[in-house]
């Protein structure tokens, strides 16, 4: 119990306060605790916490399998996927290069063409040059995920160069380097399946705005006209919608607002089609087909949707959420909150 | 008048596969063909603003350039990370890259290799990328306090002590802007909570479409300068970048938002058909059925 509850209450509670008076308290140890000590805890528990959350991810898969739980053809994906990952990133470090000196100088034409053709560039007199001014060796700019390739294209070289050496970036900084096969990874599986997912809800808004998007009431109004002055006013194309068709929209907008209200459907229509009518006379005899009125443009109401209705409800959701997190908080740090313990 | 009728009822209930073809195709044939749409692209006031904070730095400034998104939104924020890399370099301003996602790492070793050659620009003097740090704000705060309690070495392994460009650079203080691009937590939001707005030192963001609303509070606040929405946002700031640039004598290619506004444009448009023509059904049969069907 003591173990269990009370130490790590203990070390919320005085963590937490600790953390939350070092803002107001003007103490050099206090403020060094909160800047620095306490955000290299944070660094060290959360890497401890991804640690064990690919571990819990593992065994969750695992379990899938051996059970033969709903979908579990997908788990061993998971897990064929996250061993790929642990062997490129610890196991496998590709991202070889090649340094070569000793080049007599009648052969450094030769071995510039050899690189700039492996490397795919026109010119191999930036190389030649590349070559001459480097002393201590002159590392080839490209890197192979293999072994084997390398060796391949060093022994194109060998005739030329006195000593060739090939080698590999560093462990840790694999990771980020070009011709490594965990950047391989990242970018020839993960990059197009992350865009993929992301693309596919391009059709799924269609899809779904097309059979859900309906004018059924005054909130489904107004959330329809709003959102397709949005999609509209956000793109260039916005900006080239006529004035008269702007009007048209703003007139339908408004016939759906006051539809519930007219049960005489001949009433609504002669209001919506003499709205129209009247508009569009008036806009032609003013001279907007010349000189449009800057609020029959899509972007402009879209600026205004974007400054005024919206931002007043995002800002309204950023209060509420704060004051939220400001009582969770507090719950949390006098120790009326122990859902961390697992308490429900 | 019944034969319109059906015809909108017909339309009204396509196969959804018919729908994804569509949209497919409206994406599709802009980006294949991009000189079949030329559309002008109009300047909002925030990107406007965003612009107009970063021009204003001046030569050996130095930018926090912040990579908080992956592969899934690199479409809406990458050309945003290569126009500002194009306009810093120009301006001979030193880039600071860190990452608050891991993907960010990727993200930013793309755009650092691809853009600051062209530019003669070199790693450790003009440019530095420090990475990726776990910890969310944690990690804000700490580079608001101090950058050498979280990282020790840069991207590539290099002791930070040992990069000429971070002998003056201890927190965020130490910079003369910050930049965040960003598609979602941790990101703008917690660069305003936790270090920016604190310690007075100006942010501006580029973040996905859907990001805009919530972070829009803090730009009219000012707490944020201006913004770059989304590949709309990302297609103005490229086109100013060019506009500037070439003020200067500087040619660049247009980037790959401008082309991409096309297809944006033209799949949005035919979206808000699909909704106008599923109304203008749902009217119909409402008033067949006398009841709603949907």
């Amino acid at each position: 119990m003591l173990f269990k509850r009370h130490i790590p209450l203990l070390i919320v509670i005085g963590v937490g306060l600790l953390t939350l008076f070092g803002h107001f308290i003007n103490n050099t140890l206090i403020q060094s605790f909160v800047d620095k000590d306490a955000l290299q805890w944070f660094d060290i528990i959360a890497s401890f916490a991804m640690f064990l959350g690919a571990l819990n991810m593992l065994k969750l898969q695992v379990i899938k399998i051996i059970k033969k739980q709903k979908n579990w053809q997908y788990s061993i994906l998971a897990v064929v996927g996250f061993a790929f990952a642990i062997f490129a990133g610890f196991f496998y470090r590709g991202a070889n290069f090649i340094t070569i000196s000793g080049i007599q100088d009648e052969n450094l034409s030769e071995v510039a063409i050899i690189i700039a053709e492996e490397l795919n560039e026109t010119n191999s007199f930036n190389i030649e040059n590349k070559i001459m001014a480097s002393h201590d060796g002159y590392e080839i700019d490209k890197l192979f995920i293999t072994e084997g390739n390398a060796k391949l294209f060093m022994e194109k070289l060998t005739p030329y160069v006195a000593a060739a050496e090939l080698k590999s970036k560093s462990w840790g900084a694999h990771v980020q380097t070009k011709g490594s096969l965990f950047y391989w990874m990242f970018i020839n599986i993960i990059t197009p399946l992350g865009a993929t997912m992301f693309a596919l809800l391009a059709f799924f808004v269609a899809s779904a705005s097309y059979r859900a998007f309906r004018i059924r009431n005054f909130e489904a109004t107004l959330l329809l006209v709003a959102g397709i002055i949005l999609m509209l006013g956000r793109v260039p194309i916005g900006g080239l919608i006529p004035w008269w068709a702007v009007s048209i929209l703003i007139i339908f907008g408004i016939g759906a607002i006051v539809a519930p209200f007219i049960k005489e459907r001949t009433i609504l229509l002669g209001i919506v089609g003499g709205g129209i009518v009247i508009f569009i006379i008036t806009g032609t005899l003013m001279g907007w087909n010349q000189n449009p009125p800057y609020l029959l443009s899509i972007p402009v109401i879209q600026d205004w949707i974007f400054a005024y209705p919206a931002m007043a409800g995002s800002r309204a959701l950023m209060i509420g959420i704060s004051l939220g997190i400001v009582a969770t908080s507090f719950r949390i740090i006098i120790g009326l909150d122990k859902s961390f313990l697992g308490d429900k | 008048m019944e034969a319109i009728k059906r015809i909108f009822i017909l339309l009204g209930s396509l196969d959804r596969r018919i729908i994804f073809l569509i949209v497919g195709l409206s994406v599709l044939i802009p980006l294949l063909k991009p000189e079949w749409v030329t559309l002008p692209i109009r300047i909002t006031p925030e990107s406007q603003v965003m612009f107009n904070e970063m021009n204003k730095l001046n030569e050996g400034d130095k930018l926090l350039l912040s990579f908080e998104y992956g592969p899934s939104t690199k479409p809406e924020i990458h050309p945003m990370s290569i126009a500002i890399l194009k306009h810093m370099y120009a301006k001979n301003i030193l880039v600071y890259g860190f990452a608050l996602w891991p993907d960010g790492n990727f993200m930013s070793t793309e755009v650092f290799s691809d853009v600051s050659d062209d530019y003669g620009k070199k790693y450790g003097t003009d440019y530095v990328n420090l990475g990726f740090r776990p910890g969310a704000e944690a990690v804000v705060k700490g580079i608001a306090a101090d950058i050498r309690a979280l990282y020790t070495v840069d991207l590539h392994g290099t002791p930070i002590n040992d990069i000429p460009m971070m002998k003056d650079v201890f927190n965020i203080e130490d910079f003369d802007f910050v930049f965040s691009l960003s598609a979602g937590y941790p990101g703008s939001t917690e660069w305003v909570q936790f270090a920016c707005d604190p310690k007075n030192i100006p942010l501006s963001t580029g973040c996905t479409s859907i990001q805009a609303t919530d972070i829009l509070p803090y730009v009219k606040n000012g707490q944020i300068r201006g913004i770059l929405a989304g590949m709309p946002g990302a297609a103005e700031y490229e086109s100013l970048v060019e506009e500037e640039l070439q003020k200067m004598d500087i040619n660049i290619k247009p980037g790959k938002a401008s082309g991409m506004m096309a297809a944006q444009s033209i799949a949005h448009v035919v979206i808000v058909l699909f909704i106008i023509l599923g109304n203008i059904t749902y009217y119909i049969t409402r008033k067949q059925t006398g009841k709603d069907k949907i």
